[in-house]
């Protein structure tokens, strides 16, 4: 089976938008740390399809690389979600502004 | 023998770091003592090395001081016919003005300074007589000005010493700023500063470079000699002690500029132009000077204004070529100049730190040694025949006679003219001080006069009186010692010289009478507007004041609010507050919300992204 290049970009473009929409829009952490993840594997779609198409294994040991990292990613982000949950009771980003160093 | 050149103005220099280093701990007379005696064994050498300055002379270099490509400039010693008698008289007056400040500063509590700075002149004043080279005579001439500066405003807690000091300095660095300007045109244009070599090379510059070099010495020698038109620091520097007065600005450091004209005469004479500038600049200050002194009420302002007037001729002999004549009439002026005014000291403590002549009067009943000592050094003064002063000023004049045209003829009237006013002044001096009735007011107590203040005007009026031996008329002993570096002045015609001597006679004959008749017994009458105009040197201090200085705070303020305030604090307070406002418009952004800065993030990534679609597909 030979999926062309282009539907494969076209795909990961759609996921990317999807998870750039999610990661903007929603106000739950959580789902903003799941729209990153979700753009994450968009651009590894993107390079595995680039890497098949012009035969060449950088892309997919990229995606390999990109995948460790995002595992890694997950862990700590997750974590410290879990932390922010105990503490304040809640994951909206518009209360959490205690950022701002006041 | 010759090794021990150098030490004649090391010796000043050991005793100024002796004092500086031991003054207080030692007891209290010893500073006066170290400073006199280091002086009084420079005299010493100087006397042992006298006969080696023949011809020739001798050189000393010590080390190289400045070395670059095809210039160099040796710190080395000059002992010469013309440096050599200069430096014998330097260091033989400072000598004995030394020992008179011993008494003079006995009770002062800052004697370790003075002496400090008093030896400390006398090297620099050295430096200047026995330079090799303009660079170390520049040294020297650099040092006596701010050893003056520092012990005019010796007792600084009066501003007006310190005001006083600060515009002696002041004044004379604009002199030496037109030396410098003269020593590094010389430098580039001949390659060396040596004064042999300069003199050497002297003819091979053009005539207009001759010319303008010429000009700045002699606005360079103005400074330090206080002619015109830099003369008005010298009354001012009145204000220090009188010992200070006697040595820096009578007897030596006023007399640098003249010296340095001598000393570079064979340039001088290269320009005719240049040289008569410079005899005019001498005998019109020579009459200025004379006439200022004529209606000054203070002892010591009436000795400086004479100073610059006695300068003055100095600066016309040189003018003229005659560097015998000039350097005869320095010698001489020294030894009765600086014999005046330690006497003058003396009167000052009799009258009780009084300094107006117009309140003295009646010194000579109670006073006699001190009477006869002040007319000794007022006749040499004066130039009453067959004293030091009556010789050595008429070889100036005979110069100038024999000189021929009408310029010089004129210069010659200013200097017969200034001859007679001389004559009354001093006599008038001598009226008010020591003749009729004592005018002091009563509750005057009078310092006492310790001997050491006394002991040296006698060496001082017996040089004063005889040193017209000298050098007397028809082919006197300097002018055939001065013959390897000056030539001899033109035989006049002995009727030209008896006439001469006649009528400087009669001038100091008639200076006395007119004084004998204004100014004896008599109270002095209240002093009319032009006698005020000259007692205050023609207005000269209140035109620079109006001319240069007013203009130049004006200018400074201008500076101060409209360049500093406005502009520069201006412009950094603005630019401080345009970045503190747009900072603080910025820092409205990172307000914490994590929502907006992810849409930020987002809108930027956007935004990448757009731009390189955009460069994809219209490359």
């Amino acid at each position: 089976m030979n999926v062309p290049l282009e539907h494969a970009l076209l795909l990961a473009t759609a996921v990317f938008g999807i998870g750039l929409s999610c990661a903007l829009i929603r106000r739950e952490l959580l789902f903003v740390l799941l729209g990153v993840e979700i753009m994450l594997c968009a651009a590894g779609l993107a390079l595995v399809a680039g890497s098949a198409a012009w035969r060449q294994p950088d892309g997919q040991v990229f995606w390999m690389l990109l995948l460790a990292i995002a595992a890694a990613e997950v862990a700590v982000g997750l974590s410290l979600l879990l932390h922010l949950h105990r503490r304040r009771r809640t994951g909206d980003v518009d209360e959490l502004r205690s950022l701002r160093g006041e | 023998m010759e090794a021990a050149l150098p030490l004649i103005p090391l010796l000043p220099l050991l005793g100024s770091a002796l004092i500086l280093l031991l003054g207080r701990r030692l007891p209290p007379a010893a500073p006066g003592l170290i400073a006199t005696a280091t002086v009084a064994a420079s005299a010493a050498v100087c006397l042992a090395l006298f006969p080696l300055s023949a011809g020739e002379g001798i050189r000393a270099r010590l080390f190289v001081w400045i070395a670059a490509e095809g210039f160099a400039a040796p710190f080395g010693l000059l002992f010469d016919p013309l440096s050599a008698p200069m430096a014998l008289m330097v260091t033989a007056v400072s000598a004995l003005i030394h020992l008179y400040a011993t008494g003079y500063m006995r009770e002062d509590p800052s004697r370790v300074r003075f002496f400090v700075l008093f030896n400390l002149f006398v090297f620099a004043m050295l430096l200047i007589v026995l330079a090799d080279n303009l660079a170390i005579l520049f040294v020297g001439w650099e040092g006596v000005g701010f050893c003056s500066y520092a012990l005019i405003g010796f007792w600084y807690r009066e501003p007006k010493n310190a005001a006083a000091g600060q515009k002696a300095f002041l004044v004379t660095r604009v002199g030496d700023v037109f030396l410098l300007i003269a020593m590094l045109w010389l430098a580039s244009d001949l390659g060396t500063l040596g004064i042999r070599e300069i003199n050497g090379a002297a003819p091979a510059l053009p005539p207009d470079t001759a010319t303008a070099i010429g000009v700045l010495l002699l606005l360079g020698a103005a400074g330090k000699s206080a002619q015109l038109p830099l003369m008005t620091w010298l009354p001012d520097a009145m204000a220090g002690p009188t010992p200070v007065s006697a040595l820096i600005h009578a007897a030596t450091m006023v007399t640098a500029g003249a010296y340095l004209l001598c000393r570079l005469n064979p340039l001088l004479l290269q320009s005719p132009a240049a040289a008569a500038a410079v005899a005019a600049i001498g005998a019109l200050t020579a009459l200025y000077a004379a006439l200022s002194a004529l209606f000054q009420r203070e002892i010591k302002r009436v000795l400086a204004y004479s100073t610059m007037s006695q300068v003055g001729y100095m600066l016309l002999g040189a003018g003229l070529g005659a560097v015998g004549a000039a350097l005869f009439h320095l010698i001489v002026h020294a030894f009765f100049k600086a014999l005046l005014f330690m006497a003058a000291g003396c009167v000052i403590h009799l009258f009780g730190g009084e300094n107006d002549i117009t309140r003295m009067g009646g010194l000579k009943k109670t006073k006699r040694a001190l009477f006869w000592l002040f007319v000794a050094g007022v006749l040499c003064l004066a130039g009453a025949p067959l004293t030091g002063g009556f010789f050595s000023k008429d070889a100036i004049l005979l110069a100038a006679l024999s000189r021929g045209g009408w310029f010089f003829a004129l210069l010659f009237g200013l200097g017969i003219a200034t001859a007679l006013l001389t004559a009354v002044y001093s006599f008038r001096l001598l009226y008010l001080v020591f003749l009729g009735e004592r005018r002091a007011s009563p509750d005057a107590h009078p310092h006492s006069v310790p001997r050491a203040m006394t002991v040296p005007l006698w060496p001082l009026a017996a040089l004063g009186l005889f040193g017209g031996l000298m050098n007397l008329p028809g082919g006197g002993l300097l002018d055939g010692w001065l013959l390897p570096l000056a030539a001899p002045p033109e035989p006049a015609s002995h009727a030209a010289e008896w006439a001469l001597a006649a009528a400087a006679a009669l001038m100091v004959l008639a200076g006395w009478a007119l004084a004998q008749r204004r100014y004896r017994g008599a109270a002095p009458a209240p002093e009319t507007g032009a006698a005020r105009a000259f007692r205050s040197g023609l207005f000269a201090d209140e035109l620079y004041q109006r001319a240069l200085v007013r203009p130049f705070k004006a200018f400074s303020r201008f500076c101060r609010r409209v360049v500093d305030g406005r502009v520069i604090d201006g412009g950094l307070e603005g630019g401080a507050r345009l970045l503190a406002s747009s900072g603080g418009w910025l820092s409205r952004l990172s307000n914490g919300s994590v929502s907006r800065y992810r849409l930020a993030l987002g809108l930027g990534l956007l935004g990448m992204l757009g731009w390189m679609m955009v460069s994809v597909l219209w490359p």
